[in-house]
Formats: structure tokens, sequence, C-alpha cells
């Protein structure tokens, strides 16, 4: 197991290295819209657009070699050097910093109360299979499954922070992290996303715990005299958790990941999802290279986990020889 | 029996309420089992058994199913009065079950160890070690080759064979008075099942308990069996000990049944026509549209009392051939008693002759023509 584990990790190191890799290509290509600025201004005032396309690439080092170029571009990445943010006018990596624990601070609460409010109501329907309850949880999680993020922020913004007044309409940045007053401008946004992947989870939660409910070892825990909870905790949910994990890692990552943009710029959120978007707009190509990969990173560590949690929770999947 | 039985079963009445609608599947079945005894209930799939087995301990899923009627009355206990609550401390402790399946019934993401433990400590105070110890001789005693090293091992690792001898120790853990098993062997190969079927009659003396084996197959009858029921489409049909019920065999369904025994000179039979809707059973007589005895009074009203065969109160039979001043011979065939005495070891059935209910093809016309003005969505389909 523990060589399995290794191998896992090592693989998740080659993915990465990949991924960069494939980036630095795909830059490296891509006409550079400064080098074309300055063709066009040296054009434009009568200069050589060639001279001035040799002097900007001689400024940024793009006259050597490719393979310098990407030498160097990979030894930035690991020392965390990642560029100079234009648009910011700071290195990327305090930005990144910077932004980062305010996705983290409605991104952590999201993940926990989906997973946990997901998998209880999946369970209480699946025990309650076409009851009245089961169909009402069933409502609400399409609801949630179907309505726009965006729009749903927009909309609760306008009834509880216009309208009600019960909420702060623009998310203020100078209240301190574990404060009263920041909780209570986090409720909608966590609302938002929790509406979106709260139905993911219920749904799956749902029907793998169904497959389970009629499982023979499950009428086998009940003639042993098991009462209700342990039969739901320990032979519906426990071998349910092995496909689930999928889902909550996979899913949750997914759904969060990409909600973060919208749901940051409809509150005005300054997080990852805020910086990167601006970045978008300002054609700030380092930065934005900088939140790609954050959410890259994010996405393989998410799949080592669950690659890992795998062989935690099902006995039978053999690592020995893999 | 003289003494009080361990479990008495009252006009038990299990029903599903379903999308076609109601399912009477277990309707008014009535049987008894003594302390020690093993008392079998045979019929083809669909007959009853299983659930009959599971309403015992209430294991039917609730809703759709529901225990209608009847009295379950365990060692002076009416089950079907009992809480939810009580009804649980009795499972597992004083009632256990083995299931089918075995590759089903332990549960893949924990050790085997583990959850006979967990059968223990559901209903007894004891120490996680001590457990475990009980654990281990309990493995051992099923049969599982050193059982301290396989107690930490998963079902997977397991083979079907030995996975049900776990079940075994599972269900003996808490030394249960009445152990239900529920086709135990018919997921398992020949050689296999003789070695588990003799495994539960050791253990069956060596814990003192009571067993109700539910089967197919009249061949393990024959082997395990102090009494037997016979059940046909949620009805009893017959039912008696072993020695009458196989040597006298009363009702058309259990000489049909027993004619499907393979290995008695022209091999083996099988009962034309299937088992009659669910929703929707025919009037009168339960097996009366596959039955070659069939007369008008099998056709209306309810199933047929149970009538005393040969006045032996313990062996009965829910047949209008049967009562007082009716004509058994019509169903045992040849006009005189003697002749149907031998069924077992009888290798043609001459003694019968015509009046086997299996299948020589000359009769198969016969019964589809007699079948016909019946027109239930079974025979139909079984004439096209």
């Amino acid at each position: 197991m523990r060589w399995y584990v290794v191998r896992r990790v090592l693989w998740a190191v080659v993915a990465t290295f990949l991924i960069l890799s494939v980036t630095w290509g795909l830059l490296a290509v891509t006409p550079n819209p400064a080098a074309e600025q300055m063709q066009f201004q040296a054009a434009a005032s009568g200069g050589s657009a060639e001279a001035a396309e040799e002097a900007f690439e001689a400024r940024r080092g793009l006259d050597r070699s490719p393979w310098v170029r990407y030498q160097e571009y990979m030894t930035n990445m690991v020392t965390l050097n990642w560029g100079w943010s234009q648009s910011r006018s700071q290195p990327v990596i305090e930005a990144i910093a910077a932004a980062l624990p305010y996705t983290a601070i409605y991104s952590v609460p999201t993940t926990i109360l989906s997973i946990l409010l997901g998998l209880a109501i999946g369970l209480y329907s699946a025990t309650n299979q076409y009851t009245k309850s089961d169909y009402a949880a069933t409502f609400f999680a399409f609801f949630g499954y179907a309505i726009p993020n965006f729009w749903f922020g927009i909309i609760l913004l306008l009834v509880f922070g216009v309208q009600l007044g019960w909420f702060p309409v623009v998310f203020d940045s100078d209240i301190p992290f574990f404060s009263l007053g920041m909780a209570r401008q986090l409720v909608l946004p966590v609302v938002v996303l929790v509406t979106g992947t709260i139905a993911g989870v219920m749904r799956y939660s749902r029907a793998e715990a169904l497959e389970y409910v009629e499982a023979e070892f499950v009428k086998t825990a009940k003639s042993k005299g098991a009462d209700g909870y342990r039969i739901l905790t320990r032979h519906i949910l426990r071998p349910a958790a092995v496909p689930l994990m999928t889902i909550l890692v996979g899913d949750i990552l997914g759904i969060f990941l990409a909600a973060s943009y919208l749901v940051e710029v409809v509150f005005g959120i300054p997080g990852l999802g805020q910086l990167s978007y601006n970045a978008i707009l300002a054609q700030d190509t380092s930065l934005v290279l900088g939140t790609t990969l954050i959410f890259t990173f994010v996405s393989v560590v998410g799949n080592l986990v669950q690659d890992v949690a795998y062989t935690v929770l099902d006995p039978r999947i053999d690592y020995g020889d893999r | 029996m003289s003494a009080e039985p361990l479990l008495s079963i009252r006009d038990l009445r299990t029903v599903f309420h379903t999308d076609d609608g109601l399912v009477r599947a277990v309707d008014g079945v009535s049987f008894d089992i003594g302390r020690g005894e093993t008392v079998c209930i045979v019929g083809e799939s669909g007959s009853g058994k299983t659930v009959t087995g599971e309403s015992i301990t209430r294991l039917i899923r609730t809703p759709p199913g529901e225990i209608a009627a009847g009295e379950i009355v365990f060692d002076g206990q009416d089950l079907t009065a009992l809480s939810d609550e009580a009804l649980r401390a009795l499972r597992g402790d004083r009632i256990a079950h083995v299931f089918q399946n075995p590759q089903g019934a332990l549960n893949p993401v924990y050790t085997v160890g583990w959850q006979i433990v967990e059968a223990i400590r559901l209903h007894e105070d004891v120490s996680k070690g001590a457990a475990r110890d009980r654990a281990v001789d309990l493995l051992d005693r099923v049969g599982i080759p050193e059982a301290t090293r396989r107690f930490d091992d998963y079902p997977h690792e397991f083979s079907g064979g030995m996975k049900q001898r776990v079940s075994i120790a599972m269900a003996l853990a808490t030394n249960p008075d009445l152990l239900i098993a529920d086709e135990p062997t018919t997921a398992l190969d020949v050689t296999i099942q003789n070695q588990i079927l003799s495994l539960l009659d050791d253990l069956q003396t060596e814990f003192d308990m009571s067993v109700l084996l539910i089967t197919h197959d009249l061949g393990v009858v024959a082997e395990v069996a102090d009494r037997v029921v016979v059940m046909y489409a949620g009805k009893v049909m017959e039912r008696g000990g072993v020695f009458d019920v196989f040597e006298q065999p009363s009702h058309p369904y259990t000489r049909a049944l027993l004619d499907c025994l393979p290995g008695r000179g022209d091999g083996a039979a099988s009962i034309g026509g299937r088992l009659p809707s669910s929703t929707d059973p025919p009037a009168g007589c339960r097996f009366h549209p596959r039955c070659e005895h069939a007369v008008d009074a099998c056709r209306e009203g309810e199933q047929p009392p149970d009538y005393a065969v040969d006045g032996d109160d313990d062996h009965v039979v829910s047949c209008v051939h049967y009562e007082p001043g009716g004509d058994p011979s019509v169903v045992r065939g040849g006009g005189d008693d003697a002749g149907s005495g031998d069924a077992v070891d009888d290798d043609g059935g001459d003694g019968r002759g015509s009046g086997a209910v299996g299948t020589p093809p000359a009769d198969r016309t016969l019964r589809a023509e007699s079948l016909g003005d019946d027109g239930s969505d079974a025979d139909r389909e079984d004439r096209a």
C-alpha cells in the first residue's frame, strides 16, 4: 500500500510537470500582444517594426533558444518565481497569496456544508424513498442544480441585500477574517454555492445509498439486530463512501472552482476567481497563468487524495502490483 | 408435538403494496416448529417461502411490505405485537438468519472477524478481546482453516462456500434458539452444498436449536427435515412429517414436485404452466390451473381448508379431494391408497400411473385444453 501511494504521488508530480510543459509550449507559440503593440508603435512613428520586435525580444530574453527559455521557465515555476503582474504592479505570487484567503474563507464552509447537508439529505431520501420528504429533497436538489449560480446570487442580493437589507451588498475586505461581520457578508455567497453543489452530493449519495439499502449485507445487518442508525452509518454509508469519493472530490472541486469566478465577481469578493477574471480582462498573461495553475494544482492534489482515499476505504482495491 | 412448540405461526398474511396492486405473498400460512426440530418450507420460486421466513423477524421492507394479519408466537410471545425495539433485541440474539447468497450477505468493506464481533457485541456486553476469541472459535467451529489468521481477512478473500460458513458462524454467534436458513446452499456448487448441510446438521445438535430451512430442493428436505411445509402461491398446500409427505404425498402439487426430482426412472419431469399472477390469483385452489385433477369445486371460492390425511392431524392437505366424504384416490391414482405409499423409493411410479402430475408429453395437449377455459394470463403465455 505504501508503494501504491508513493507511485500515485510520483504520478501527480509527472502530471504537474506535463501540465507546466504544455502550458509553456502554448505560450511560446502564442503571439505576444505587448510585442505587437511595440511593433505597431514603431511602425506608426516611422521606425522599423522588425527592429522594435528584436529589441522587445532581447529585453524579454526571447532571443535565446527555446530550451534555455524552457529551463528558466521551469526553474521559476518550481521556485515560485511566477513573474510580474503588469495590471497589479506586484509579483504574481504575491497577488495570489493575497487573494487565496478570500477564496478559502467562503469555499471551506461551502465544501463542509455541502458534504454534510448533501450526505444527510441524500441518505434520508434513500431510506425514505418515494415519500413526500424524498420528493421535496429531490425538488430542492434539482432547483439548486438547474438555477444558474450567478443569477441566483444577483436575485439573493436584490432581495436580502437591497430590499430587506439583512446582508451587506458590497463585500468589505477590510473586515477582519474571523468576525461576525465577515460571517454575515459570507452568508449569501455560501448559500448560492451550497445550493449549487449540494444537489450533486445529495443526488449521488441518494443513488449510492439506494444501491446498498437493498443490499443483502444490509439485510444481514438487520437480521443481526443492528438498529437503523448503525445500519445507515456502518452498513450503508461506509461502503457507499467508496464511489462517493469520486463525486465528493471531483465534483466539488470542479463546481466550486468554476463557480468561484461567477460568485466572486457578483459578490465582489477579492479572491482567486476575481483576480483571474480581472487578469484576463487586462490581458495580464503572467497573472492569468499563475491563477490558472493554482486551480490546476488543486485538481491534481484533489485527484491524488481521491486515489489514496480509495485504497483506505475499499479493501477490495488491489494495490499490490501497481 | 406434545410440548409447546418454539414457534407457532397462525394464519400469517404478508402483503406488498405495489404499483400493480396488492401482492399477497403469504396468504394464510400456518405451521409450528418444535424445539430442536428442523422444518423445511418447500416450493417453487415466488411461492412465498422467503417472505414467510422474513416475516418472522419482520425483515421484509415496510413499506411496501406489511404483515396484514396472523400470529407469530415465539416462545410464548406474539412477535407481530412486539415493538420494533423489542423485536430488534430478538433478532440475531434468539432468532438468527442465514441467507441464500453468501457473496452478498457479507459487507465487503469490513473484515469477517469485525462482522462476527459486531453480531456478538450487539447483544452481549463483552469486551472486544473476549468477542474476538469467541469469533475465532466460531470460525474454527464452522470449518474455516487457520481461523485466527483468517479473522482479519475481508469477505472477498473467501470462496463462496467459505463465505457461507462465515455467515453461519455469524448467525450462531449468540447461540440462537431458532435459525432461519433461506436457501443456504442454492448459490453453492453441489459438493459444497452437502458440506454446508451436514455442517448445519451438526451445529443444530451442538447448539440445540430449531431450524427453519427454506429450500426448493426436495433432496435436501429428505435429508434434513423433521417436518415439511409445501407452499404454493402464498398458500400452504400440504404439511406433515417428512416421512408422511414423502411416502404419502397427498396434494397434487406435492406429487408434481416429487416428480421433478431427477434420477427416478424416467428422469426429471417438470410442472407445466407457471405460477399464477401474484396480484390477481385464481379463485379456489391456487394450483387448479396447473392441476390435472381439478374439478369444478377447485375453481370457485377460497383455497380449500386443511383436511387431515387418513385421519392424521399432523399431516394435512389443502385439496378438495380430501374433504370428509371425498375420494383421495382421484389424486393418488389407482383407486387403492396402498399404491401411493412409496413415492420416494418407487422407481417408475407405476403405482400412481396416470395419477402423477409430472408431464408425460401426451398429457400436454390434454392439460392445455383443460386450461383453455380458465383464460388467465399465465395460461395464455403457456400456450403461446
